[in-house]
């Protein structure tokens, strides 16, 4: 099998959180014969490439973030750019978000069978995840505590040829939190969370309170 | 006030917005952004972590995200495209980051950003051309659900009265 990735976050790849993911994601994918190419849809220079294996490709894989409920503008004002294929071609997502409950992307996915029956695709199902705000931020371990499940599911896709499966459900962890872990996390919001991000402002240098209004 | 923000080239639903609005009583403001440059969101997320509030992307949306939050309400006139608000549609409610922090909290069951400013506004969608309006309904009142604010609902290009009549 051949997979054409398609990577959707209008962030460059060197600091796409999605970009990490698919790292681990098509070593795993990768691992018992299946190849695969990959484009940036935040590179424009890259846009008739892509529009190329589009076209080529049978097998297709569009990874993105969540923006505002749906997908990224960037990536929509690629997509108007193509022509529904009708070929019997699959197309399957990867969708990720910071907010970490799975609720909180199901809009998302709800577009993304659409889209692939507007594209004139077979949907090959939505790998959902979210609590990946933190990903460029993390170094080491940290980081591929995160990033690191998304090997088994590349194994997985490689093995099913689509996100449909028992593990690919699972993946996505709790639609909603228990009212004792919002509790706790919601503490956690307050305090740890607070000085952590207070100290990713103070890497990019802010100068500023996190909740300043310059419009006021 | 009611902002009302035209992603569209076509003026025509402006100015029958205008005619309608006129015995309504209401104060609005519309935005004509066809024309405008405005940029997609590029997700830096400098709004929230290196210059607060303030968008890294200097161009024409600095106009709206002003007059956004002093709105009670804000209504995006959109083309469509692929059954959804096509791009410069979208670009409107991306860009909007920087009215929210990057302090999280939870409201009822779900994660929520807090909010920047006290005033944030209601949403309401008018479209034109094709798209699956009972998705953009459920897009919609997700989009409002992010500012902890309420859907005005979402119209068709043919159903201007009927959203003037939710503009009050």
């Amino acid at each position: 099998m051949h997979v054409l990735i398609i990577n959707g976050s209008p962030r460059v790849k060197k600091y796409s959180n999605t970009d990490k993911i698919l790292e681990r994601f098509t070593q795993g994918m990768c691992e018992n014969g299946t190849t695969f190419e990959q484009y940036e849809v935040s590179d424009r220079g890259s846009w008739d490439r892509i529009r190329r294996a589009y076209m080529e490709n049978t097998c297709i894989l569009i990874a993105l973030p969540l923006y505002v409920e749906c997908i990224p503008g960037l990536l929509m004002e690629f997509l108007e750019t193509l022509s529904p294929k009708n070929d019997g071609s699959g197309m399957g997502f990867i969708l990720q978000s910071g907010f970490a409950e799975g609720v909180q992307l199901r809009c998302g996915e709800a577009y993304l069978e659409m889209l692939s029956g507007k594209l004139g695709c077979e949907y090959l199902g939505t790998l959902v995840k979210g609590n990946n705000f933190s990903i460029r931020f993390l170094e080491g371990k940290q980081r591929e505590k995160t990033i690191g499940p998304y090997r088994e599911m590349g194994r997985e896709f490689a093995a099913q040829g689509d996100f449909k499966s028992e593990a690919c459900r699972r993946f996505t962890g709790p639609e909603v939190f228990p009212g004792y872990v919002r509790a706790l996390v919601g503490l956690m919001f307050k305090t740890v969370a607070k000085k952590g991000f207070a100290q990713m402002a103070k890497s990019l240098g802010c100068d500023k309170p996190l909740d300043y209004r310059p419009y006021s | 006030m009611i902002l009302i923000v035209n992603t569209t080239n076509d003026t025509s639903v402006t100015d029958e917005l205008k005619k309608n609005l006129a015995g309504n009583g209401a104060e609005a403001e519309i935005l004509e952004a066809g024309s405008l440059n405005i940029s997609p969101c590029i997700g830096c997320n400098h709004c929230w972590l290196k210059t607060p509030g303030e968008c890294t992307i200097k161009d024409d949306y600095e106009i709206i995200l002003k007059k956004v939050i002093h709105a009670d309400q804000l209504w995006v006139i959109s083309d469509t495209a692929l059954g959804f608000i096509d791009h410069k549609g979208k670009n409107i409610y991306d860009r909007i980051l920087p009215i929210a922090t990057m302090y999280l909290q939870f409201v009822g069951d779900q994660m929520r950003h807090v909010p920047r400013y006290k005033k944030l506004p209601d949403l309401g969608l008018i479209y034109l051309g094709e798209a699956e309006k009972a998705y953009l309904q459920r897009w919609n009142a997700r989009a409002a659900l992010n500012f902890e604010r309420k859907s005005l609902g979402v119209f068709e290009r043919n159903m201007v009265k009927e959203a003037v009549a939710c503009m009050c």
